[in-house]
């Protein structure tokens, strides 16, 4: 236990660390000042994810690496990126994005883009970025074709099953179906903090099935959100498709009303009868031992009055 | 035995500690109330400013003014209890010690509750607590055994001085002051010690002493269970009641050791406190202080054992953060005066009353360590870590006002024993003439 007289110790101590601390920032500028770029070699990476609603994202993670040490990383902030859609040299720009304090960019592309295919039907996408004074030009590209995923939540004779179906368009204008062959899938439901699997396996000719299982509780009413999710495939990047349904087993059990709680107006009845009976035993007994003082002035003033006599 | 003569007699013998104010007693007296006015300023201070200026905040919100609450109430409780068994078996030795354990019984009771408005926030809604009451609330029980206990204490104080009153008011030597005497003569209620008055006042008073004990026991239990009854980890005991009371009473004996030796002391009363009362006094001690080891082992050994994690993270403060406190308060406030008071060659005046001391401060830093670990530990962690928001300091305010308390307490003790004698001379009246009595009824033996 310490008294406020420290107060002033205190002050003086706050102060100190303030003037340390603000050596510190002046050492980490003139560390700063140190950075040589040259031990550092750049880490570029660009993906592609389909999104539920069919729109596309592309993202970049761009970020520098010590060459000796490994653990230190510095994520590139502010760094324009130019996505580009290509075809036989020819670059079509999709957009630009610029690297967040994580060194993520991020473009969302609608459902409705239109896209410039290959003879296979490969989307290629290139992510640039076109060098600084610091840093040089980075350039990375891929190629994936447009998977679509559907996925269907029925109830089959009484039993809840999640149908995914994954299929490809034939680039002819009759645009038919083509069931992917095989591909891994991983179902999930989305959770607060970060989706829970549920199921792993193989898409096969094109669909997917399993039972729901009955003991995911949902959330408070119940409700579910199921997430179809093809990830880092060869041809197809990641696709990924979700689905809201009332498919939980979390049941609202109504509360059993407690007589007694914290917030009852009234104690239970056997409390105002104990404390009753003990209060009354108690002042009644003060009472007595007070009707007997009363008493004994009585007797001792009837004495004096007879002394006197 | 001429009663009358027996009863000036005890007048002379005391009279020159309720007649005169020595240069020591009034430098005494200054001293108390210097510690007091400081006291009000502090209160002042915290009055205006709000409890900002104590230690406690959010997160701790109980601090030595609740130690202290508890430490007082315990030694009234403990006070009413050695006192109602005192008179209830009519101990041959409780004329030397009766009055000073009243007097610590009634004053500690004034005191203590002072405390917990010092510990209110808001004291302009106190008044809420006795026109909202909620009889689910230990709180409320507290307050009811409080009251009622205060009451039965002071009845049964006074009751224990009527007595006494008579015999300083039928005294015409006595030199004090004329409001003193008119005091004496009103509060003495015609009291003339008459056959059938002595009967019914000591019918009275037996029915009022085994009333005290049964009010301590349920009082200071009611105080446990404003502890027990919460989930906080360290509190969540179902030992706790009996614990208090074994605590109370540990303390309690300690404090009157304490005082029986200041007043020993300073008014010369060798004559009537002697060794074999601090003796007496000293096994009931020992007797506490096993308990209370006892139950203080089983207490945390339980704890230690459940591996709750609540309460090993509790364990863990009272180990690191408060170990020196913790040896202290459990194990020196133990087994020093285990020690002392076990082997006989160490049972003298001065070393029992070292024992008690370290008995009382040991209990002290108890307290503290049952109200401040627990709360520095809550179940949940705070949003805001700031060090004084998790960890309690207490302020100048608040050892300022505690000291008040303590010195407070002191003043009351020393202008009351100014006001009756101390040894309570109606009690050497009525022993001497039971002893007549008794010798009469003897068979004389026959003389060769």
């Amino acid at each position: 236990m310490k008294s406020n007289l420290m107060k002033h110790t205190f002050y003086a101590s706050f102060i100190a660390i303030l003037l340390f601390s603000n050596l510190g920032f002046a050492q980490q500028e003139e560390q700063k000042e140190e950075f040589d770029v040259r031990k550092y070699k750049t880490v570029y990476k660009f993906n592609s994810f389909k999104q539920s609603d069919n729109s596309r994202l592309l993202e970049v993670s761009f970020i520098v690496q010590n060459k000796k040490d490994r653990k230190d990383k510095i994520p590139v902030f502010e760094a324009e990126i130019y996505f580009y859609n290509v075809l036989n040299d020819e670059e079509l720009l999709l957009g630009t994005a610029f690297t967040s304090k994580e060194g993520i960019a991020k473009l969302t592309l609608p459902s409705s883009q239109n896209y410039e295919l290959d003879e296979d039907g490969f989307i290629n996408l290139t992510a640039r970025f076109i060098g600084s004074k610091g840093l040089k030009s980075a350039k990375k590209s891929l190629a994936v074709k447009d998977l679509h995923l559907e996925l269907n939540l029925k109830e089959i004779d009484s039993v809840k099953t999640v149908i995914v179906k994954a299929y490809t368009l034939t680039l002819d204008s009759l645009q038919t179906k083509v069931p992917l062959e095989e591909a891994d899938i991983t179902i999930f439901v989305k959770g607060m903090l970060s989706n829970m699997p549920i199921k792993e396996g193989s898409i096969e000719d094109g669909v997917f099935e399993f039972e729901f299982p009955t003991n995911i509780p949902g959330d408070g009413d119940g409700d579910v959100t199921v997430i179809a999710n093809i990830e880092d495939h060869d041809e197809f990047g990641n696709v990924a498709q979700e689905k809201f349904i009332n498919w939980g087993s979390h049941k609202i059990t109504p509360v059993k009303k407690v007589k007694n709680t914290l917030w009852s107006e009234s104690a239970p009845l056997w409390m105002y009868i104990v404390l009753s009976i003990l209060l009354l035993g108690v002042w009644a007994n003060y009472i007595y031992t007070i009707f007997n003082l009363f008493k004994i002035k009585k007797e001792g003033k009837s004495i004096n009055l007879a002394t006197e006599e | 035995m001429d009663i009358d003569k027996r009863k000036r007699e005890l007048v002379k013998e005391f009279s020159p500690a309720l007649e005169n104010y020595s240069l020591k007693t009034k430098i005494w007296i200054g001293c108390l109330v210097a510690i007091i006015l400081v006291g009000f300023y502090a209160f002042l201070v915290q009055l205006i400013n709000g409890h900002i200026v104590t230690g406690m905040r959010d997160n701790v919100v109980w601090g030595i003014y609740i130690i202290n609450f508890i430490f007082f109430v315990g030694i009234s409780y403990s006070g009413a209890f050695i006192s109602g068994i005192l008179h209830f078996f009519k101990t041959p030795w409780k004329n030397s010690v009766s009055r000073i354990v009243e007097l610590i019984t009634v004053l500690s009771l004034i005191i203590g509750p002072i405390f917990i408005l010092l510990c209110i926030g808001r004291l302009d809604r106190l008044h809420y607590l006795f026109l909202y009451p909620r009889i689910q609330s230990p709180i409320t029980w507290d307050i009811i055994a409080i009251m009622t206990d205060l009451v039965g204490c002071f009845i049964y104080l006074y009751l224990t001085f009527i007595p006494d009153f008579a015999i300083l008011r039928d005294n015409k030597e006595l030199k004090v002051a004329k409001w003193q005497k008119k005091a004496y003569r009103i509060l003495a209620l015609n009291y003339q010690d008459t056959t059938e008055q002595r009967e019914r006042l000591h019918k009275i008073t037996r029915t009022m002493s085994v009333m005290i004990i049964v009010l301590a026991i349920v009082a200071y239990t009611v105080l446990a269970w404003i502890f027990s009854l919460t989930l906080q980890p360290g509190w969540n005991s179902t030992i706790f009641a009996p614990y208090f009371i074994i605590a109370g009473l540990y303390s309690g004996v300690g404090v009157i050791i304490i005082s029986m030796y200041a007043i020993r002391k300073y008014f010369h009363l060798e004559r009537y406190i002697r060794k074999v009362h601090f003796i007496a006094a000293g096994i009931v001690l020992l007797v506490m202080s096993l308990l209370f080891g006892y139950f203080t082992f089983s207490e945390y050994f339980a704890r230690w054992f459940s591996h709750k994690e609540n309460d090993v993270h509790l364990l863990d403060t009272l180990f690191n953060r408060y170990f020196w406190e913790f040896i202290f308060a459990n194990y020196i406030g133990v087994l020093v005066p285990i020690v002392i008071l076990f082997f006989k060659k160490f049972r003298t005046i001065k070393s029992i009353t070292f024992a008690a001391i370290i008995a009382v401060l040991g209990l002290w830093l108890n307290r503290f360590l049952i109200v401040v670990p627990t709360l520095e530990t809550p179940y949940l962690p705070i949003q805001d870590t700031r060090a004084e928001f998790v960890n309690y300091s207490a302020t100048w305010v608040e050892y300022s006002l505690s000291l008040t308390g303590i010195a407070a307490f002191c003043l009351l003790f020393t202008l009351l024993i100014k006001f009756v004698p101390i040894i309570p001379m109606s009690g050497i009246i009525d022993y001497e003439r039971d002893q007549k009595k008794y010798n009469k009824r003897q068979p004389k033996k026959a003389v060769k």
